[in-house]
């Protein structure tokens, strides 16, 4: 039996906080100070990838983003990321994607997040949320220290249509009758391989793409 | 390419290390066919226990396990000394009736818990210190003729105390207790040691002693090296004569410090006795409750609070070696241990030596416990009400590192500062500005204020300087355990007797060691428990008992996570003294 879902990319749709923003919060709490700044040196290497922009890039700029962590305790991440969600992300959630959220399951959509952030900061929001899957990237740990490395597949800023058609195999959902939530340029890829995309918050160039295909642009 | 709804199960929020959670370590079999289960309960049922001890921090948590969990037992005679002005009864009544140890039992039972301890339990005042405790031979005999096991908590915990009065509360103690024991018709006696008694040397510590044997390989006369400490004990004037005499006289036969030179001396004397049948007990570092009575339960000054004091301040560097075991047991992981100790003893099948360890089965290394301990500590003071800006934001996230090794000058930078402290101090304590500025210019500058300004400096010289000592005096007691040696304390016999219970008692009393999620209990358990417990004593401050039972009744206290609310008064930036290095209470 097919089911229908909703795709929500939590960058831009959920949150106003990038994955950069957290890799870089969690560098800054490394144990050591002079460590503090070598992590944040690393991560901030990143940002230019990503201003670049993800259609160009690929993962690398998300794989760039999280190896700055790279010999971090598990312990010191988890703690971390369970600080950063407490901080950032529980009650920032932004309104229209809850609402958005809240309608979906209404609708008894199954709901998708999809974020390039890692899955201890995604999960607790997840759950928070009531969200049935989440698709986000993995911190690959070794002897209980990060590695620097995202465990594959990684999640990129981009996700392709590909995948959201090997997704809605492996899980029998209705892709033309699935609803696409995404707020970048970045998102188009996803937005357009689902039958009923929409745009939350868009950036320009998601704008006028939307405006283009008649995509419906919900603002805050 | 699914990547992960549940996708956090490799390191989920409950786990320790490990998918899991208790740090990739899998509970190892002892190897022995599953025989009869061996109940706790029924091995107390109607038995008489004569208890020393039971104002420590371990004897109060066993007791009210005991009368919480173990309703089947006879009678539990107590032996208390008085004090300050307090008889024994007066004294355990204020501990049943306003000791936190006591909560659940109060919870449970409420006004019925007078009626509950009146029935079962039966103080007697006496001196561990005195011959016979202090009782006469009639009395004695009298005391001890339904007696069925001679339970000895008491102790001395104290790192590098007096010395005779180490011997006299470890060694003379344990032989009194002992005494009292071969009066009783089955003779059994269950003694709580330390397993620090391995003294200096590392590796795996087995569950045996070798009388007569010191750590070093030395041999002894246990009998022979106590008359002889006591003789030179007795011609020393001072306590820093006395001290100095015991730690070179214990450092000589390989134990590092006063309290496990005393503590082993009494297994090795307590080994000679053929009128009593012994079992030793033998806890690691007794720390803050997982669940009983309530999690983060803590009293007094112990072995990890000095070290978390100093972590919490603005020191970030800890001379601990990385890979090492920091061997922590909570307390009431500790007290259900014994339960079961007691309970073989009681069925007069008790191995020797049970030893109480998570190093073993579940170990917790200083680098990690120092990374958790800073993150723990910068989560209760972004808590903190009272907390300014500076401390949230800047000293909070200063986090302390293990060393790789230790060199004292240029590691230990606090020895270059506190002598320049001191000798700031020492200038400054006679400098008198009018002598050394001409009148003029010392009525231009305002001479006075700049002297009184110049005092308050050198005030504050002089607390850099103590509160630097206190930090070397810590470090250099704390060295052997936190630097020097690596012990893998073996827990073989407990395990085996945790595995013969049945379901249910494995629950309340089976040794839970590998259960233990030291992320979780570390951050959420143990320095939330110190800071409410321990800290403020360190600190100076008063930790307050319960309200009275009447008001208790009213509102029954909760068995929550301890806030680090409520229970302080007095202030003092300065520690009383955290150098009473403790360990097991």
């Amino acid at each position: 039996m097919t089911q229908t879902a909703a795709f929500f990319r939590v960058e831009g749709t959920l949150t106003e906080r990038s994955a950069l923003a957290a890799a870089a919060w969690l560098a800054s709490n490394a144990q050591g100070l002079g460590e503090r700044f070598a992590r944040l040196g690393n991560v901030a290497l990143a940002a230019p990838l990503r201003m670049v922009g993800e259609l160009q890039t690929g993962a690398t700029a998300t794989r760039m983003t999280w190896m700055g962590l790279r010999g971090m305790s598990e312990d010191r991440l988890v703690l971390l990321c369970e600080e950063y969600f407490e901080k950032y992300v529980r009650d920032e959630v932004l309104e229209v994607g809850a609402e958005l959220v809240k309608q979906a399951k209404k609708q008894g959509r199954r709901v998708v997040l999809i974020s390039d952030n890692v899955d201890l900061i995604i999960g607790p929001l997840a759950e928070q949320l009531g969200a049935d899957d989440v698709v986000c990237n993995r911190l690959e740990l070794r002897k209980h220290k990060a590695t620097g490395r995202l465990e594959d597949p990684v999640i990129g800023g981009n996700v392709a249509g590909q995948w959201a058609r090997a997704f809605a195999s492996e899980n029998g959902i209705d892709l033309a009758d699935s609803w696409a939530y995404g707020a970048s340029a970045a998102d188009s890829l996803l937005l357009s391989a689902i039958g009923q995309p929409c745009v939350v918050n868009p950036d320009r160039q998601l704008r006028r793409l939307a405006r283009d295909h008649d995509w419906p642009v919900v603002e805050k | 390419m699914k990547n992960g709804h549940n996708g956090h199960n490799g390191h989920n929020g409950q786990g320790g290390h490990g998918p899991d959670g208790r740090d990739g370590i899998s509970v190892k079999s002892t190897g022995v066919r599953p025989l009869r289960a061996r109940g706790v309960r029924e091995a107390f049922a109607g038995k008489h226990l004569f208890v020393t001890g039971v104002t420590g921090f371990l004897g109060k948590v066993w007791l009210g396990m005991l009368l919480d969990h173990v309703e089947e037992v006879g009678r539990v005679t107590v032996v208390i000394r008085p004090k300050k002005g307090e008889d024994a009864r007066a004294r355990f009544e204020r501990i049943v009736e306003r000791n936190p140890a006591f909560r659940p039992l109060r919870a449970k039972h409420g006004a019925g818990l007078r009626a509950l301890v009146a029935k079962k339990v039966n103080v007697v005042e006496a001196r561990l210190t005195a011959p016979l405790c202090g009782f006469s031979c009639e009395e004695a005999r009298a005391l001890m003729s339904d007696v069925d096991a001679v339970v000895h908590f008491a102790g001395l915990t104290d790192f590098e105390p007096d010395p005779q009065q180490a011997l006299d509360a470890n060694v003379h103690g344990a032989r009194h207790a002992a005494d009292l024991a071969a009066l009783t018709p089955s003779k059994r006696y269950v003694h709580v040691s330390t397993t620090y008694v391995a003294g200096m040397r590392s590796g795996p510590v087995e569950e045996s002693l070798v009388r007569g044997v010191s750590p070093t390989g030395v041999r002894f006369d246990p009998e022979e090296e106590l008359a002889t400490i006591e003789r030179e004990l007795a011609a020393c004037e001072t306590k820093k004569q006395r001290l100095d005499l015991a730690m070179a006289r214990a450092r000589a036969l390989g134990w590092p410090n006063v309290y496990t030179y005393s503590k082993a001396l009494s297994e090795h004397l307590l080994e000679d006795r053929r009128d009593i049948h012994t079992t030793t007990f033998r806890p690691a570092i007794v720390e803050c409750a997982r669940s009983y009575p309530f999690p983060g339960w803590n009293e007094g000054i112990n072995t990890s609070g000095p070290l978390v004091w100093l972590l919490s301040t603005a020191f970030q560097r800890l001379p601990a070696k990385k890979t090492l075991t920091f061997d922590i047991v909570p307390v009431d992981t500790v007290a259900r241990s014994m339960m079961v100790t007691v309970a073989a003893a009681l069925r007069d099948e008790a191995e020797p030596i049970y030893q109480c360890a998570s190093g073993d089965l579940n170990p917790l290394h200083f680098e990690r416990a120092a990374d958790l301990t800073s993150i723990a500590l910068r989560r209760l003071t972004q808590k903190r009400e009272d907390a300014s800006w500076w401390e949230k934001n800047v000293v909070a996230r200063l986090d302390t590192q293990c060393l790789d090794y230790i060199d004292d000058e240029q590691i230990l930078g606090y020895r270059r500062l506190r002598e320049a402290a001191r000798a700031t101090r020492n200038f400054l304590k006679d400098f008198e500005l009018a002598r050394v500025v001409p009148a003029a210019l010392y009525e231009k500058v305002d001479g006075e204020k700049l002297e009184a300004e110049l005092r308050s400096f050198s005030m504050k010289c002089r607390t850099t300087d103590r509160r630097l000592g206190t930090v070397d005096e810590m470090l250099r007691q704390f060295r052997p355990f936190i630097w020097d040696h690596d012990y893998t304390f073996r827990t073989a016999n407990l395990q085996r007797a945790s595995e013969r219970l049945d379901d249910e008692e494995r629950a309340l009393f089976g040794f839970d060691v590998p259960e233990i999620c030291w992320r979780r209990y570390w951050v959420e358990v143990q320095v939330p428990g110190l800071d409410t417990w321990c800290l403020p004593v360190l600190r100076g401050e008063k930790v307050h008992e319960d309200p009275p039972m009447a008001v208790e009744l009213a509102e029954p206290a909760s068995a929550e996570v301890p806030s680090a609310d409520g229970f302080r008064t007095k202030k003092s930036d300065l520690p009383a003294d955290p150098r009473r290095m403790r360990a097991t209470a």
